[in-house]
């Protein structure tokens, strides 16, 4: 029972681990851009998933204007990405060049019969039921629908985190071995003493003794 | 604009706790390392007994090369590789 609830948490734990970083880090699409637009968006329970309201899209207001990349698949699947500042906040993409990219995506907007294919680096989910969209980053022309890249980002920024996570247990390995174990060794040491004085005569006396007994 | 001035604010608070806790670890890892090299033995085999150091004060001597050398410098890096990755996904996002 305790060892199911125990595995229980562990992988809830994991999930929520992994779709964090499934949301956070960048992917790469490869579509093509059919339309651009901004429309007044107004973001409520959602909030998690839009761009914090001090980055500059807007302040103090629920209702904001949000730029959007329309963009379909090769498979005519679309996809609706937003085009938001995330600044010097959560995520640490550092974006305040939303104003731009609307212009690069603008530029390469094309035609289903005349294609132009670019590959759009954006994090976040595209949940219809929730209103929420994936942040684009970034688009870059590439060759055609086939193109697909190594994501050299987001496997430097795992093998990073992994790093930092070996780095903290080693130190707290340490810690415990060389501050907490010592410390509760010299505790133990002297509760020995002082349990031992506290026997007083006649106890040890008594303990004496006791080592002549026959062990049964 | 105060944006950036808090990340600054927060990110060199952060480190400068990262920093002092490396320093520990690897102080602490480096001192371990001298007690148990003197233990074995094996450091001190070539010095005769009558000036072979006593084990506090080969340690201590051995603190005092670390705390000159390199790998204590190199913890500088906690500082670097987040100014840099900072820098260059700025300039990756914003500029390319």
């Amino acid at each position: 029972m305790w060892r199911k609830i125990k595995w229980g948490i562990w992988i809830v734990l994991a999930i929520l681990v992994a779709s964090f970083l499934h949301y956070t880090l960048p992917q790469h699409d490869v579509v093509r851009i059919t339309n651009t637009y901004n429309r007044l968006t107004t973001v409520g329970e959602n909030w998690m998933f839009y761009a914090s309201p001090d980055t500059g899209t807007a302040e103090g207001t629920q209702t904001r204007d949000i730029r959007f990349i329309e963009a379909a698949f090769e498979d005519d699947t679309v996809i609706v990405y937003r085009n938001e500042d995330t600044g010097w906040v959560w995520p640490p993409y550092f974006k305040y060049d939303s104003s731009n990219l609307q212009a690069e995506a603008t530029n390469l907007e094309s035609t289903r019969e005349v294609p132009k294919w670019v590959s759009v680096t954006h994090y976040g989910w595209r949940f219809p039921f929730l209103s929420i969209y994936p942040n684009a980053v970034s688009v870059k022309v590439v060759s055609g629908p086939d193109y697909s890249a190594w994501n050299w980002v987001s496997t430097i920024i795992l093998i990073a985190l992994a790093f930092i996570i070996f780095m903290v247990r080693r130190m707290w390995l340490q810690f415990w071995e060389r501050a907490v174990d010592p410390a509760i060794d010299a505790v133990d040491a002297r509760a020995d003493a002082a349990r031992d004085s506290a026997r007083g005569f006649f106890g040890r006396i008594g303990a004496w003794m006791s080592t002549w007994r026959r062990k049964a | 604009m105060i944006g950036i001035l808090r990340l600054a604010l927060f990110g060199f608070v952060a480190l400068t706790i990262t920093y002092v806790l490396v320093s520990i670890y690897s102080r602490s890892v480096r001192r371990e390392k001298l007690e148990k090299s003197y233990d074995s033995g094996e450091a001190t085999q070539d010095i005769p007994d009558d000036i072979k150091p006593d084990r506090e004060s080969f340690v201590a001597a051995g603190m005092e090369a670390y705390e000159k050398g390199l790998k204590r410098r190199l913890i500088w890096l906690v500082y670097v590789v987040p100014t840099v990755a900072l820098a260059a996904t700025v300039y990756l996002v914003n500029y390319q």
